[in-house]
């Protein structure tokens, strides 16, 4: 559940980063987003954000689960930022994390 | 004000900064070694076997007490868990040296002391980093504290400096001289700020009773036993009586308080005036188990094994306190969140890192744009080297110290710290001879070599080497020798990084993408 939180979060990161000129440059080379495209994005990287608070407070309580989550936040985007710089089409496809991990939830669950 | 606020802010970022900066560098890294201390201490005495936390550890440490030291006032009983798997005891005794305490190791199997070599272990780096060294406890407690208040200042001003946090949210545009390390600046601090934030603030708490004492010297003018036992719960200490009376069993104890906790564990024990009939066994739940760090725990009659009190959550302001107490020393982390606290803990060093060269940077090219590079600038770089890559390289030299100096020699431990604080003088010392790059290039050299042959030192002078430890399960010492040589991957980056760069030349200093010259400020904080 952990690693699925993570996922997310990463994840809800890589949309945020899309909505923004810079990074959309860095990952497909072209600097203009269009405004539906960039609502979308964003919008769906808070959801995700939030999905992943949610997944870590169901594996660790309010308590445990927020200090969790706070961690998990600098841990996913720090390797998100050099990621960019260094190699954005790798950024990119770690978003996708989420289904393997999810599925991963999914099969351990009896 | 003639100056706009966030210029103003800016001024106050810097120079809250740069003043204390190098102390914090130090507090940083120190502090986040700080969150492995029992498992430094258990690298540095290689003579510990590996051993497993069992059920009678309790009953064999305060048998081995009674004939170790029967007429003690009070006894301190570490009991093993899994990331501290020794039986450690300390013992107050009238006439010892220091604090008047002595500790021993016990073998959990036979109750016997095992002969360790002295040292502090991660007992260094945690009090280092709160009270610093050869200057009093209460002297480096209020340094600490300042600069932490500084520190304070610093990100908060910080942040309002930041204009554009949300838009340079992930950005790192690198080999653009001083604009990229204003990006890793930015990055180490902002994508950690949460931590940041929660790190200092609540160290700040640790020490609210030291530095804002007066609100309780108002209200307890008696002194602090009675707001200590109303604000924590804590049972007040009961006089000796004078007459002896045997000391209860405490394996039932044990099992007491293990079911009112719901399957809690005990962490540690202390026994007060053993073998009186007054004596008291306090129980206290192993700080590994809540966040908060007001410790739950149940205090018995000695010679009967009555309940006298039974110290709970305590008082919400109380529990607020020991949340924030519990957050920072994170003790209650398990190995991921544990991992978690020291990657921001290495992100904020290197913030601070960042920000102090930064800064030297910055005033190097306001010396080259006036045509002479003074005093101050080269101070300033001096001090970043020394502190910077010299610490690291300090902190392998203690752990050479402690493999290498004679297991006999007297003050053995004190001397493990003296050759720390000699090696990092010998840091501040080199950037004399070697000028700029040179002195940075070298010296996280050395320190790579040094943590990179730390683990070949071990096989030479001891048994519990990575290959010994891989393959009997010792996770504790594999994981650490493989952590120093990360440790050493990671300084020999940084001294490669250094002899490659190629300084930038002078005009691509401030990208053109900030025109105005108001940015400019900003953009060179």
């Amino acid at each position: 559940m952990i690693g699925f939180g993570a996922s997310l979060a990463y994840a809800g990161f890589v949309a945020m980063c899309l909505a923004m000129e810079r990074h959309h440059e860095q990952v497909f080379r072209t600097r203009a987003v269009p405004p539906r495209r960039r609502r979308l994005l964003s919008v769906l990287g808070w959801l995700l954000l939030v999905a992943s608070v949610l997944a870590m407070v169901s594996a660790s309580g309010w308590g445990l689960g927020l200090v969790l989550w706070a961690g998990i936040l600098t841990a996913t985007a720090i390797p998100l930022s050099i990621l960019l710089t260094y190699a954005p089409r790798m950024a990119l496809m770690l978003a996708a994390a989420p289904l393997p991990a999810g599925l991963a939830l999914l099969l351990s669950v009896p | 004000m003639k100056e706009g606020f966030r210029q103003s802010m800016a001024w106050l970022h810097r120079w809250a900064g740069l003043l204390v900066g190098w102390v914090l560098f130090a507090v940083f890294l120190t502090g986040t070694a700080a969150y492995l201390r029992p498992e430094i201490s258990y690298w540095m005495r290689p003579e510990l076997a590996l051993s497993r936390p069992g059920p009678a550890d309790a009953e064999v440490a305060v048998r081995a007490m009674q004939a170790m030291a029967p007429n003690s006032p009070s006894w301190f009983i570490n009991l093993p868990d899994e990331r501290d798997t020794t039986l450690r005891v300390f013992w107050r005794e009238p006439g010892a040296r220091g604090r008047g305490f002595r500790e021993a190791v016990l073998d959990p199997a036979t109750g016997r002391t095992v002969e360790a070599r002295e040292t502090l272990g991660g007992e260094f780096f945690y009090r280092f980093h709160f009270q610093l060294h050869y200057v009093g406890v209460l002297w480096g407690r209020w340094i600490v504290s300042i600069c932490a208040m500084f520190m304070l200042v610093a990100i908060v001003s910080g942040i309002i400096t930041h204009r554009r946090i949300f838009a340079d949210f992930f950005t790192f545009r690198p080999g653009k001289g001083q604009r990229s390390w204003l990006d890793g600046h930015n990055i180490c601090a902002v994508l950690a700020l949460p931590y940041h934030l929660m790190i200092t603030y609540t160290g700040l708490v640790l020490f609210m009773l030291m530095v804002m004492p007066w609100g309780i010297d108002r209200a307890y003018p008696g002194g602090r036993a009675a707001f200590n036992a109303e604000a924590f719960g804590s049972a007040p200490p009961r006089p000796r009586a004078g007459n002896a009376a045997p000391l209860s069993p405490v394996l039932p104890l044990v099992q007491e308080a293990e079911r009112r906790w719901g399957g809690g564990r005990v962490g540690r024990i202390v026994v007060a005036n053993p073998g009186d009939a007054n004596a008291t066994i306090q129980l206290v739940r192993a700080d590994s188990e809540r966040i908060s760090y007001n410790p739950q725990s149940l205090t018995f009659d000695g010679p009967t094994g009555a309940l006298i009190q039974d110290s709970g959550e305590g008082h919400p302001v109380a529990e607020v306190r020991g949340w924030m107490y519990g957050l920072h020393i994170g003790r209650f982390a398990g190995p991921l969140l544990r991992a978690l606290f020291i990657l921001s803990g290495l992100a904020g060093t290197a913030m601070v890192a960042t920000g102090c060269v930064l800064w030297a940077t910055k005033t190097r090219q306001q010396a080259a744009r006036q045509g002479r590079v003074g005093f101050g600038t080269h101070l300033l770089e001096h001090l970043n080297v020394a502190t910077i890559a010299g610490l690291p390289l300090a902190m392998a030299a203690f752990f050479w110290a402690n493999r290498l100096l004679p297991a006999g020699m007297p003050q053995r431990a004190d001397w493990e710290v003296h050759v720390f604080f000699a090696t990092w003088g010998l840091c501040l010392i080199h950037p004399l001879f070697r000028r700029g790059r040179q002195a940075w290039i070298e010296q996280f050299a050395i320190g790579a070599l040094a943590f990179a042959l730390l683990p070949l030192l071990n096989v030479l002078v001891t048994q519990r080497h990575l290959l010994a430890t891989l393959s009997e399960g010792d996770h504790v010492r594999a994981g650490f020798d493989l952590g120093l040589l990360g440790c050493a991957l990671m300084l020999g980056a940084l001294a490669w990084k250094v002899a490659r760069h190629r300084p930038a030349p002078a005009s691509s200093r401030v990208p053109s993408s900030i025109p105005r010259p108001g940015r400019s400020v900003e953009a060179a904080r």
